[in-house]
């Protein structure tokens, strides 16, 4: 039986994309496990700081997700840490400062238009955490956008946000018994108090993922953002 | 779902032709126009990236900003992009100039380039001789950076020469009189002094004492920067002429042991002038107009070239020449696409291209990818090095002059790009003004 953090849930596409840390050998790592079949779940009905008791099994997976691991069996809930605990752990694990550094690798500028991606026989995981100076969420034509800034100074644009949380919340933001303007709304809030939630909070504190390869092309996306939103913010705009 | 390019309704909307070249960007020149209301991303056309990255490519080749919140809440459709363009009402609107060709006419009084002039430093030294100086290999520099050879300063030479001679050549090729000069805008990467290099040159030229001075910075793209703040003084009538000069010394900063061979060894010295005129008074029909600036910065490559005092009185300078390479390469491409949309001049159709040339292979790189004759781009950094914000005024000074030898209507626009730490990126156009 192994016990895993967890520590992210992505959305992709209709399924769920789930990582968490494993305790092993002094050294505090990620794993994503897999349904046999496919690379998401339909149903995920844990939260993030949750710990799991599950049966996972080696997977050949292809390069850059060394991460992957097989479910052989279902979850079972033994225990829950507070977002700054689960924090305190993803600080122990795969960090970086600078953008090569991520991935272990180059990172690339989309020559066409936004976005930067990794090749897929260059990078070295998946997964990786970083501090943040400066952190940005915008809503450009109905995609959930993110931009920010590394420890380095290096400073990355366009990051399609795919953290569960923050696009439930967002949703939720736009959903239509919120009444008119819902969009300047939001956009207002994102513009001012999430900058100040967010910055402020002593676990601030992100994952940036590689997609799965995609056109040959493994694209960067925001995993996970905390602190996660709490739905009285809602009521704050 | 999709309409035969030949009933191309919108063939005469700037607009419509804007937003179809930037998905054609985008989702390739195989990917048929998508007639007006498909929804892009529900059929499949392209996905969320896709979409975000065609926007970001209007956004950019619009002039505009903000430009994907306007569309929250609205399908992902030529019709609601082209709604939101219509809407905004902002200068990003104001393509006109894309039906009108290059020359209509604005509002504001348009600066016209009437002189220009550029120097490098007196001493031409072999890039062999510069490879044994900083204990590299003999043909090092050449082989792998395609630099014969540099240009250095004499001992009498420094920031404040190169630009004054310039600015003293540009001054009577434009037959304009140093106290004509309303401002002079400087910039230079490696003159840190003070008086800073606007105030000396000012007194060197004994220009009018109410004339401005004013340095700017951007270090390789200063040159740009600096025609910007000159372009919006004659544009609202703060300024008639204005001079416009770069002046960069290398060699005495990026010496043998200070720094690495494979990033001192690229930067030569040398200087640029321009005399910029308002059209608004000025019946000449010599020069060039300039045309419109785009700018940013990709701070994604902040971290490939960083250079800072040490306490010791040194330099540390961090370079990753490979991504920077790499970066310089992409980001110009990126630049001049969005220069050629916005200006709606065929890169076919340019006469010459002023860029910042890192080093001259990376130039031959950039003319590949642009799919233009390297012999488009006037060769700078190949005989004097890298001249810092200097190497695009020299390259726009070649092209000048070699323009002059031409028939007034055989004058083709010429295209301006370059970079700078951060990374600083910044493009333009130019053309004849007849």
């Amino acid at each position: 039986m192994t016990k895993l953090l967890i520590t992210e849930i992505t959305r992709m596409g209709p399924a769920f994309c789930v990582i968490g840390l494993q305790h092993e050998q002094e050294k505090i790592q990620s794993i994503r496990p897999v349904p046999a079949f496919t690379n998401g779940w339909k149903h995920f009905p844990h939260q993030r700081g949750d710990i799991l008791e599950c049966a996972l099994a080696p997977f050949p997976g292809a390069k850059p997700h060394v991460e992957d691991r097989v479910s052989t069996r279902g979850f079972e809930k033994s225990s829950t840490l507070r977002e700054a605990e689960t924090v305190t752990f993803l600080r122990k694990a795969e960090m970086a400062q600078s953008l090569p550094d991520l991935f272990d690798c180059p990172v690339h500028e989309n020559k066409k238009g936004s976005g930067l991606f990794a090749m897929p026989n260059e990078a070295k995981r998946s997964i990786c955490g970083c501090e943040t100076q400066n952190l940005r969420l915008e809503l450009c034509a109905n995609e959930l956008r993110a931009t920010l800034a590394l420890p380095s100074g290096e400073a990355l644009r366009d990051l399609p946000v795919v953290d569960r949380d923050w696009r439930d919340f967002i949703e939720a933001s736009l959903s239509p018994v919120r009444g008119a303007n819902r969009a300047a709304r939001l956009d207002r809030f994102l513009n001012s108090q999430f900058h100040y939630k967010i910055m402020s909070c002593p676990h601030h504190f992100i994952r940036l993922g590689l997609t799965r390869p995609f056109h040959d092309l493994c694209w960067l996306m925001l995993d996970t953002l905390f602190p996660l939103p709490r739905a009285e913010w809602l009521e704050e705009f | 779902m999709t309409r035969p390019s030949n009933t191309r309704s919108g063939e005469k909307d700037p607009l419509r032709r804007l937003v179809e070249k930037c998905f054609q960007r985008e989702a390739g020149l195989s990917v048929p126009i998508p007639d007006e209301n498909t929804n892009l991303i529900e059929n499949g056309i392209l996905d969320s990236m896709g979409w975000v990255s065609f926007l970001r490519a209007v956004e950019s080749a619009s002039g505009g900003a903000e430009f994907g919140s306007s569309l929250s809440e609205r399908s992902a459709s030529f019709a609601s992009v082209l709604e939101a363009l219509r809407n905004r009402g902002s200068n990003a609107t104001d393509v006109s100039h894309f039906e009108a060709g290059p020359n209509a006419s604005k509002t504001v009084a348009p600066a016209i380039l009437t002189g220009s002039s550029a120097a490098v430093g007196s001493r031409i030294v072999p890039s062999e001789e510069v490879d044994r100086a900083f204990g590299m290999p003999a043909g090092k520099l050449r082989n792998r950076a395609g630099i014969e050879s540099l240009a250095y300063v004499a001992q009498a030479e420094n920031e404040l020469t190169l630009a004054a001679k310039a600015a003293q050549e540009a001054l009577r090729a434009a037959a304009c009189g140093a106290q004509q000069l309303d401002w002079i805008v400087t910039s230079s990467e490696t003159h840190h002094d003070y008086p800073s290099l606007s105030a000396q040159l000012h007194s060197r030229l004994l220009v009018r004492e109410n004339c401005g001075a004013l340095d700017v910075g951007g270090a390789c793209l200063g040159l740009l920067n600096a025609f910007v703040f000159a372009q919006s003084l004659i544009g609202s009538g703060r300024a008639q002429t204005v001079a416009v000069v770069t002046a960069d010394v290398h060699s005495r900063t990026l010496i043998p042991g200070r720094v690495a061979g494979e990033f001192g060894g690229l930067f030569g010295d040398g200087a640029s002038a321009f005399v910029l005129r308002s059209a608004a008074g000025n019946d000449s029909s010599e020069g060039y107009r300039l045309g419109e600036f785009l700018f940013g910065c990709a701070g994604q490559y902040a971290a490939a070239i960083q250079v800072s005092d040490s306490k010791d009185g040194g330099l540390t300078v961090q370079f990753d020449g490979e991504a920077l390479s790499r970066a310089a390469i992409t980001r110009l491409e990126k630049v001049l696409a969005s220069v050629e949309l916005r200006s709606g001049i065929p890169r076919g159709s340019v006469g010459a291209f002023a860029t910042h040339q890192p080093n001259p292979r990376l130039v031959v790189l950039l003319a590949k990818q642009c799919g233009v004759s390297p012999s488009t781009f006037p060769p700078v950094a190949q005989v004097s090095g890298n001249l810092g914000s200097s190497t695009c005024g020299a390259a726009l000074h070649q092209a000048l002059r070699s323009a002059s030898k031409q028939g007034r209507h055989d004058r083709r626009p010429i295209f301006l790009a370059s970079l700078g730490p951060g990374l600083l990126f910044g493009g333009g156009w130019l053309t004849p003004h007849v």
